[in-house]
């Protein structure tokens, strides 16, 4: 390019302190791009999308804690005494593993121990729940649907691998309420039809308790099972941030955009202070709140056992269908197949096979192949919302059962009534809960059609000459000569209170599945203006059969 | 008997009215840091001294069947339990102790012991018939009781009130734990919670239960709880139960709230409601717009 | 279909030399499709009291979480933290809650600091990006594909196939190499370790007896017909010192834990075919021993109510008949205990004590694949 201008000498030369330190690394790495591309990526802001954070970052606080507690546990079998002149009195002269000692020391010994063994325990238990409550967002919106599918199974996996990984931490203390819960794991093992035997010698090294299974779980608990756990985290984040993330429909969202906040610098102080607000909340629970007090239920020896012996609340719904299995045993041949074998070890499998093959069942059945950005309200999707019911109200029975000894005590109830209880709601209740969550969908649906059609409801009654008592309608849009609203639902949410329709309601700063977002005028400009722009083009060629009837 | 002797180890009994640790059995108490308690520890040692001498002989001629010895009750005390019974008692239990069908057990063997845990407990007399008694608010006061008893022991014989110190020292407290775990946990828990049994009935929770109706309990095996014989558990295993009871329930936590030591229920109830509620609150700030 | 890459064409260096930090970063991320479409200063004039509340409040957060800090580390070192028994101020107990609630404040107000500088000062704003998830074009399609099969072409392998099915042979080899060399490690057999326990007879270690194993209470005592009352209930343990493969003896093994039962009077019991003399004394038996270990999984059943004589596992609620010889009658339990055949011998001072006359006759504990 020939110019007869000189452009002006400048000099290579960044001018701002940021530049400077850029150009350290961009001299080696050329990264001035691929920096710019990752500060600027979009984040949505919609609450429900930080429920994933709360898991990871409790997977954090995890790492942190548990590799301070490596330092000082001792994952051995071996039979000691507790000392004499021991801490805690009264275990002095107890026989117990070295595995329970340490962990008394970790409690009474270890300046400040306690306070992270329980925030450890608190996160463990929080990991896994919000991983669960991250999950329901996920299916209720149908967010799972392609082309997400990939990542759906990952977060599947991430479920039952914290589980599995919660339950091993929990054996570790090798305490009386532990050593119960890992008898039953290898009867559970044990049960399962012509390997279990096998299998169970395998794991355990000989018969229960085999002299192996502690130093098994501890390398199991520090190394295997939280490697395997860091691999699909970041396979679920490369994946978040390959396929980018979802957002619900609303003003300017389309399926081929994403609409929030950058990374750099609003995402990252909003995540980075959420980061440590979920580590407060953990500390909290670690420092008010005493979890899994070892040094009260005392050291495992077989011929014991506490009454109200249950597992941590993730491992309560299979403790709950254990409960409640009839006692149903298969002998055939010379061989037994035990009732424990169908409630801890097919139960849990086709509940998690079901979880996994529903993305695809749902897209075989609805005929979808479409990709889809954009989120459903659960409303919209009466079905899926319903099944979702039913697969709560099935596990919360479930989880309830687990504790049915402790309610029982607490309640006054006949432990017998609350099996036969369980049982029957098992069976009873999930039906109900999908016809009240199908029925509930059609009747909000219906409702955001009446006022798209007719208006918001005043409150104003007004009587016409012929004496007829109307109530008065506000149109929220453009209406045809019949007074007849002319917008059409848009998947978002409808206002349906006057005060949402002008100054915003308290709630309508929360943008949330029920409440319609206002935005500033000025936003609401350059919305408008894009999704003029986008006007016109092709809105995903057909619109796939809904899942509604 | 004095109600406010503090216990070996020098702590406040977690209950009062246990009986008291008298300290005959034991070694001399230590140092008191209440000075006022000093006196009449010191009297009471003596009296108790004195006793255990006619004490002794009674108890060796004991051993070997239950219960420790006898209380040293007088004919008064019998004649009033007696009065008492004829009130309270005599509707269900009928007048010789012979048990009314579809009222009452008969009471001829059940002992002192069984009278005082039922009576000092509240449990009797009953409210209403059924597979468990509650406890409830003793109706006697703790002399009564003892007449009942006495009166009951009088006339059938049985396990017997225990006397003299009811609660092993610190040393004894690993012991009682060990003995709790095995022989005790299975129905009121590690942290003596209770249990729901089958149909209906309960093991009771352990948290009002004073030295000596634990050891009450299992000389006498009331409603659904074995017995644990003086062979089975010697004395000295019983009071090394009641020092770990006492003294785990008399404990601070060391980590904060105990949350009623109930375990992973309880935990489920807080992770749920106090720290995903919590953080729901936080990402419903976080994620709501600024003005 | 169209694309909806709405790049903008990039500026040059020229022009961006010329812009305003803001405006070459509202620049810059155009060009990867990401659209600030607003982007507001919160307080375009600096200095109002409004903007320097916003400041303080986000300061006061951080100076909280500091303090909170301070106050960890202060009372980390002076707290009194060491338990002891009840009896002096127990005032280890607030240790833990301080720690906990001053790392709290800490990483709460940090927490809340940040977002809330955020939320208050950080420009307010809405970004759109396009997601460039267009689809791959055909030509990309074929082009990977004619690559895949030109590769494998090149490999010669869809003919060759001897190299194919050998090169098949050694993958195999490598993945199973390592999985048997692990799990063979680890394999043990069962044989009939499951179908024993420590009772089984042995003149060896029991000459006196007759081989027949002595019944032991949590201390080594041999126990016998008078240590229970009618109506009680003992743990025992076959008085096995000599430790097994594993490491454990009698009191220790997790196969062992019995429960000796001595019936109440009138308590008649319905004994299993060919088990009737299974109790002591075998005419008429007032003592019964019952393998602790539930047959359901394997948690130690031991509630027993023995007035009703039902004995209650607390980890599912089976729940057994004792005077049916342990016959599950609720829950999910499937097989009663097994009953431990008892006799009782005298001992060298002439005492009479039990002694197990034969280990159980079936496996203990839950079920599996080889038990009948």
């Amino acid at each position: 390019m020939t110019t007869t201008t000189v452009p002006p000498r400048r000099s290579d030369e960044p001018r701002t302190p940021q530049g400077k330190a850029g150009k350290f690394f961009d001299d080696r790495l050329n990264l001035a791009k691929p920096l710019r591309v990752q500060l600027n990526k979009v984040f949505p802001d919609h609450w429900s999308f930080m429920m994933g954070e709360i898991a990871l970052y409790s997977f954090i606080i995890l790492l942190l804690t548990g590799t301070y507690l490596t330092f000082f546990f001792d994952p051995s079998m071996v039979e000691t005494v507790y000392p004499k002149n021991g801490t805690y009195v009264p275990m002095r002269g107890i026989t117990m593993s070295r595995a329970y000692e340490s962990t008394l020391n970790i409690t009474f010994d270890v300046r400040g121990g306690l306070v992270v063994r329980q925030i450890h325990h608190w996160a463990a238990l929080l990991f896994v729940a919000a991983m669960l409550v991250h999950m329901c967002r996920v299916f209720f919106t149908g967010a799972f649907r392609k082309p997400r599918e990939l990542n759906w199974l990952i977060g599947l996996s991430l479920i039952a691998l914290g589980i599995i990984e919660g339950f091993v931490g929990y054996s570790l203390p090798d305490d009386l309420l532990s050593g119960t819960g890992l008898r039953i794991a290898y009867s559970i093992v044990l049960s399962i039809p012509v390997v279990g035997t096998w299998l169970a010698f395998l794991v355990f090294g000989g018969p229960f308790p085999g002299d192996v299974i502690i130093g098994r779980f501890y390398i199991a608990h520090v190394l295997l099972i939280p490697g395997i756990l860091l691999l699909l985290i970041s396979a679920h984040l490369a994946l978040i941030v390959r396929q980018k993330h979802t957002e619900f429909p609303g003003p300017g969202r389309s399926e081929h955009t994403v609409s929030g906040e950058r990374v750099f610098p609003l995402y990252a102080a909003k995540a980075g202070g959420f980061f440590f607000i979920v580590f407060g909340v953990c500390a909290a629970l670690g420092g008010l709140a005493q979890i899994n007090p070892v040094w009260l239920f005392g050291p495992y020896q077989p011929a014991a056992v506490s009454s109200g012996s249950q597992p941590d609340w993730y491992m309560m719904f299979l403790d709950g269908s254990t409960r409640l299995f009839p006692s149903w045993e298969i002998r055939l041949w010379h061989h037994t197949l035990p009732p424990l074998f169908w409630p801890t070890v097919v139960l849990p499998g086709i509940l998690f096979t079901l979880a996994g093959a529903y993305p695809f069942i749902e897209a075989k059945m609805t005929n979808d192949r479409g990709k889809h950005n954009l989120l459903q309200r659960p409303r919209d999707v009466p079905v899926r919302t319903a099944l979702g019911c039913m697969a709560l109200t099935f596990y919360m029975v479930l989880f309830l059962s687990g504790g049915n000894d402790i309610i029982a005590k607490a309640f006054d109830i006949s432990l017998n009534a609350m099996t036969w209880g369980g049982r029957i709601a098992l069976l009873v209740l999930p039906p109900i809960a999908y016809l009240v969550g199908y029925r509930v969908c059609l009747g909000l649906q219906r409702h955001d059609r009446e006022v798209l059609e007719h208006g918001i409801e005043t409150g104003i009654i007004k009587m016409l000459p012929s004496g007829e008592y109307i109530e008065v309608h506000q149109p929220i849009g453009p209406t045809d000569e019949h007074g007849h609203g002319q917008l059409s639902y848009g998947g978002r949410p409808v206002p349906k209170r006057m005060n949402q329709l002008g100054a915003a309601s308290p709630l309508s700063q929360i943008r949330g599945f029920f409440y319609p977002v206002k935005e500033k005028p000025e936003i609401q400009a350059a919305l408008d203006e894009l999704e003029q722009r986008e006007h016109g083009d092709v809105e995903t060629a057909e619109g796939p059969k809904q899942l509604t009837d | 008997m004095s109600d406010d002797i503090e216990s070996e180890f020098g702590f406040e009994p977690a209950v009062s009215a246990t009986g008291a640790a008298d300290g005959a059995a034991q070694k001399p108490a230590r140092t008191s840091k209440r000075r006022g308690g000093l006196r009449r520890r010191i009297s009471a040692v003596i009296v108790l001294l004195s006793a255990l001498g006619i004490m002794g002989a009674s108890y060796a001629a004991f051993a070997g069947s239950s219960g420790a010895s006898d209380t040293g009750t007088s004919k008064d005390d019998i004649e009033a339990g007696r009065q008492l019974y004829s009130v309270s008692c005599i509707t269900c239990h009928g007048a010789n102790l012979q048990g009314i069908k579809g009222q009452g057990p008969s009471l001829v063997g059940v002992g002192s012991a069984a009278v005082y845990f039922q009576v000092s407990t509240g449990r009797m007399p009953a409210t209403g018939q059924g597979a468990y008694q509650a406890r409830k608010v003793a109706k006697f006061d703790e002399q009564e009781t003892e007449q009942i008893a006495a009166y009951v022991q009088s006339i059938g014989g049985g396990p017997t009130i225990p006397v003299g110190s009811l609660r092993g020292d610190s040393a004894t407290i690993s012991l009682g734990g060990q003995l709790f775990r095995i022989n005790c946990a299975s129905c009121h828990g590690t942290t003596f919670k209770g249990a729901p049994l089958s149909a209906g009935k309960i093991a009771p929770s352990l948290n009002e239960a004073t030295d000596k109706q634990i050891i009450a309990a299992m000389l006498s095996g009331p409603e659904s709880m074995p017995v644990f014989s003086d062979n089975q558990l010697t004395p000295a295993q019983k009071r090394a139960i009641v020092a770990y009871i006492q003294t785990i329930k008399a404990s601070k936590d060391p980590g904060g709230a105990g949350i009623d030591r109930i375990g992973p229920v309880s935990e489920a109830i807080v992770i749920w409601v106090g720290g995903v509620g919590a953080l729901m609150i936080a990402i419903l700030w976080i994620g709501a717009k600024t003005r | 279909m169209t694309t909806h890459d709405t790049s903008t064409e990039a500026p040059s260096e020229e022009q961006i030399r010329q812009m305003t930090p803001e405006e070459a970063m509202i620049a810059g991320a155009a060009i990867d499709g990401v659209h600030i479409v607003h982007h507001r200063n919160r307080f375009p004039i600096p200095g109002t009291k409004a903007e320097k509340r916003a400041e303080r409040a986000v300061a006061l957060s951080f100076t909280i979480s500091a303090l909170a800090g301070v106050a960890f580390v202060v009372y980390f070192c002076a707290g009194k933290w060491k338990w002891h028994l009840p009896g002096s101020p127990q005032t280890f107990q607030y240790y833990t809650p301080v720690l906990g609630g001053t790392l709290a404040a800490m990483m709460l107000f940090l927490g809340v600091g940040l977002v809330l500088w955020a939320k208050l000062l950080m420009p307010e704003e809405e970004t759109i990006q396009d997601r460039h998830d267009v689809p791959s074009t055909p030509e990309d399609k074929l082009f990977a594909e004619a690559t895949l099969v030109a590769g494998l072409e090149d490999t010669g392998l869809p003919r060759r196939g001897l190299i194919l099915r050998t090169m098949g042979l050694a993958i195999g080899a490598v993945a199973t190499v390592p999985l048997v060399a692990l799990v063979g490690g680890m394999i043990k057999k069962p044989g009939t370790q499951l179908l024993h326990t420590m009772y089984k007879p042995d003149p060896d270690m029991f000459p006196d007896t007759g081989g027949m194993v002595p019944i032991v209470d949590e201390f080594w005592n041999w126990i016998g017909p008078d240590t229970l009352e009618p109506g009680g209930l003992a743990t025992v343990f076959p008085g096995v010192r000599k430790k097994n493969q594993y490491g454990y003896d009698g009191l220790t093994d997790a196969s062992s834990p019995t429960l000796l039962i001595r019936l109440r009077p009138g308590q008649k019991v319905k004994a299993r075919k060919g088990q009737a003399h299974f109790g002591w004394p075998a005419n008429n038996p007032e003592y019964l021993a019952f393998s602790k270990i539930c047959t359901h999984a394997g948690c130690p059943a031991s509630l027993y109510e023995q007035q009703t004589s039902r004995l209650l596992c607390p980890c599912h609620q089976s729940q057994f008949e004792v005077l049916e010889d342990a016959k599950p009658v609720f829950g999910p339990a499937t097989r009663s205990l097994p009953k431990l055949p008892i006799k009782v011998v005298t001992d060298k001072n002439g005492a009479q004590r039990f002694v197990a006359a034969d280990d159980f006759d079936e496996a203990i504990g839950p079920g599996f694949w080889e038990r009948r």
